[in-house]
């Protein structure tokens, strides 16, 4: 508001004036700036730089040992030719497709029930949350894989529920569904984003809508859908750029190898595989690269959409 | 509005940064960098890869290098294999190895071509290093380019491990070890998987897992048929046709499902079939003896010769294993030079690794293993002994990018385990694989 309203006062001011508050702004540019330095720094030198460093890296053959060596667009060719890379992305595009959509509704509806009010909602609204603090952890990869391990809690559970006995570990069928799970059990982080957003609604809304008879199915579609949908696009953004990046949990569940039968052999961590276990730098910032592209395109693609199905309340038309 | 918008922001932004953190953990430690030391005492790194026993055995090791050399702090560090070689290879690119390092044959070549290693051949020459209770063949694999890069703590050679409990319960017998044959292997594999014995889990028994997944095998049995793995030019001595036919050897039993299921032991990893008592057999390294008798819990594990093409044929080889090396940027070559004999060559260092490490390379220290009766150390060394002369090839030096390869065999036959792949796909994706890795 006082921006406005100070821009407008600025152009109908003095010449003299008008100069006086350009030195100051720049003077304040400035001070803004030298506050930005460590930030910029650290931008420059641990991200820009390492990043511009790879995209070099990417067209040429690098051991990390001897000089790399230009080879043009050799790796790129490469990259399409091999299948541990067309299967890495098979992977990573059923996690990414089944797990963020599925996270996304667990982590909504749990919102909406913690958005209810009742006795002691501060201790669930942390209980909930919880998980997602611990998750990342090395641990709970630990803990989730014995779970899922022969004779394990789930497999016992499945016996006694008539299931064929098996772990999922060992079966590349379920891998990736046991890592979904693992995900999905991790909906903290866009629970909290969700309840905030719902908090956000008048309740108004609810009050009319509730007058002129709309059921709960109807107010959900009609009111809390629509008004909560930046916040739904922001989760939706953040969790599929998250989804990309899914390692340290197929790391530990299949002892570093992205076994059983290239199950797990998710983008990043072939992409480690490659780099570090065999050397191969410029394919692996070749294969970073792509996958830069393409989560770029893919957030691209969710920004064009979003004038049609996100809805801001702020804009008047 | 604004207010709450603002809430909503400061939450997210912290949602986000929450998430930012959990995908920059990558999983793997990273080790200290290479100390820099003032003048008078020293401080020397030292990694290893390992487990819990080995890193207790190293600590007695170095509190005894340190009355000694009381002005040489050793600051040690481990990881597991796997782990080990990424982080050593990001100090390669930096040049921040450790002052002394334990090497594996595998990787010597790739580091030492890029000058990462020192050559420790001045030191073994005005004796810092004193090899003199060493096998000088034994020291050839350790030079390369007429460098020496590395100096092999032990020895190690293929044997089979057998349970006697599980083949006892299976009602089956093992064949006769000097004489028996691929297909007499297979016929006591097929014996025992065909038994219907199980543990008291219910676990079914096996005779073995599928042995034609190591590529270790695969080199012993090229050796065993006259065919020289890697030739001196850094090619491949074999072909396409070699490896069909060795895959070949398991694929009656894999068809009938003979075979320790592959679900089940890569759910049970790092442990495998053998070590948790569900397997009869396994081939592996001889050092694994101590290894398996404390993962399986069973004290009269056996070993056994390797079967053979024709009968009685072994044609054995011993890996120089457990090198030991120093980066080439080390400020202390001297001092690293000193842990290095300290490790290599005193009597005490012997007693206390015993053959965990393998069969010591030095006289002195092999001398001091002590080896009571029926012991795991008496067992192995009993096992060097039998197939001494039996050992007639001289060790495959492995080509580059070895590491790449081996692992590469492991994974396509999992995946051969699974029914995935035939033997005729894992021929063709090896190899593509084998000659981006070797050039």
């Amino acid at each position: 508001m006082t921006l406005t309203a100070e821009a407008t006062r600025t152009r109908g001011a003095q010449p003299s004036s008008a100069a006086l508050r350009r030195r100051r702004s720049s003077r304040e540019a400035l001070a803004g700036y030298a506050f930005l330095t460590p930030w910029l720094l650290g931008f420059l030198l641990l991200t820009a730089g390492p990043m511009a460093y790879s995209l070099y890296l990417a067209f040429t053959d690098y051991n990390l040992f001897a000089p790399p060596e230009f080879t043009g667009l050799e790796n790129f060719r490469r990259l399409f030719s091999d299948p541990n890379y067309l299967q890495a992305w098979k992977v990573t595009g059923i996690y990414v497709l089944v797990g963020t959509p599925v996270k996304l509704i667990a982590s909504l509806l749990v919102a909406m029930l913690l958005n209810n009010s009742f006795r002691a909602k501060g201790f669930y609204r942390s209980a909930f949350y919880l998980p997602s603090l611990v998750g990342a952890s090395v641990s709970i990869a630990i803990v989730w894989k014995a779970m899922f391990i022969d004779n394990g809690v789930v497999d016992r559970t499945q016996q006694l529920l008539g299931f064929e006995a098996g772990g999922w570990v060992g079966d590349p069928g379920r891998t990736v569904p046991m890592l979904i799970l693992l995900t999905v059990w991790q909906f903290g982080a866009p629970m909290v984003i969700f309840l905030a957003g719902l908090k956000q609604i008048p309740t108004e809304l609810y009050e009319a809508a509730s007058v002129d008879g709309a059921g709960a199915f109807r107010k959900f579609a009609r009111i809390t859908l629509p008004m909560l949908s930046p916040v739904l696009f922001f989760n939706l953004l953040l969790e599929t750029i998250h989804a990309f990046q899914i390692f340290a949990s197929a790391f530990i569940i299949s002892n570093g190898t992205g076994g059983p039968a290239r199950s797990t052999l998710f983008y990043t961590f072939y992409l480690y595989i490659r780099g570090f276990q065999d050397f191969q730098m410029g394919y692996a910032s070749a294969m970073a690269w792509v996958l830069v592209l393409v989560v770029g395109a893919i957030s691209l693609v969710l920004f064009k959409t979003q004038n049609r199905w996100v809805h801001y309340s702020g804009e008047s038309k | 509005m604004r207010r709450i918008t603002a809430r909503t922001a400061a939450l997210t932004a912290a949602a986000a940064l929450t998430l930012s953190a959990c995908g920059g953990g990558g999983g793997s430690e990273e080790p200290a960098a290479v100390a820099t030391t003032p003048s008078g005492p020293v401080t020397l790194s030292f990694t290893f890869w390992g487990n819990d026993d080995r890193a207790a055995r190293y600590a007695e090791a170095i509190e005894l290098f340190n009355e000694q050399f009381p002005d040489i702090t050793v600051q040690s560090n481990f990881a597991a294999f796997a782990d080990y070689w990424p982080a050593r290879t990001t100090e390669a690119a930096g040049r921040a190895l450790p002052d002394v390092m334990q090497f594996d044959l595998s990787y010597l070549r790739e580091f030492s071509e890029n000058g990462q290693l020192l050559d420790l051949a001045p030191y073994v020459e005005n004796e810092t290093i004193d090899l003199s209770g060493y096998d000088g063949t034994l020291l050839e694999s350790g030079v390369l380019e007429d460098k020496t890069v590395g100096i092999p703590t032990s020895t190690n050679t293929l044997a089979m491990f057998t349970n006697p409990n599980v083949i006892e319960a299976a009602g089956a017998s093992f064949p006769d070890d000097a004489e028996y044959t691929w297909e007499d292997y297979n016929g006591f594999i097929a014996d025992v998987s065909g038994s219907g014995a199980a543990s008291a889990e219910g676990q079914a028994f096996y005779g073995s897992g599928d042995y034609t997944g190591t590529f270790w095998f695969f080199i012993q049995w090229l050796l065993q048929k006259g065919v020289t793995p890697f030739n001196e030019d850094g090619t491949l001595g074999f072909e396409e046709a070699d490896v069909l036919e060795f895959l070949d050897l398991t694929a009656d039993l894999r068809a009938d499902s003979q075979l320790y299921p592959t679900a089940r032991g890569v759910s049970l990893l790092p442990k495998g079939g053998f070590t948790v008592n569900e397997v009869a057999s396994e081939m592996s390294w001889d050092n694994f003896l101590a290894q398996y008798t404390a993962d399986s819990g069973t004290e009269n594990l056996e070993m056994q010769q390797l079967p053979s093409i024709e009968p009685g044929e072994k044609a054995l080889f011993y890996k120089p294993s457990m090198l030991l090396s120093a980066g080439a940027n080390t400020e202390h070559p001297v001092e690293a030079a000193l842990l290095i004999n300290f490790l290599l060559t005193d009597p005490e260092v012997g007693r206390i690794f015993g053959t965990s490490k393998g069969v010591p390379a030095d006289e002195e220290q092999r001398a001091a293993v002590e080896t009571t009766e029926g012991s795991v150390d008496a067992k192995v060394i009993a096992y060097e002994e039998e197939v001494a002369e039996l050992v007639t090839e001289s060790t495959p030096i492995p080509v580059k990018g070895f590491g790449t390869i081996e692992a590469k065999w492991r994974t396509l036959a999992e995946e051969l385990g699974y029914g995935n792949l035939d033997p005729q796909q894992f021929a063709t994706e090896w190899f593509a694989e084998a000659d981006l890795a070797i050039s």
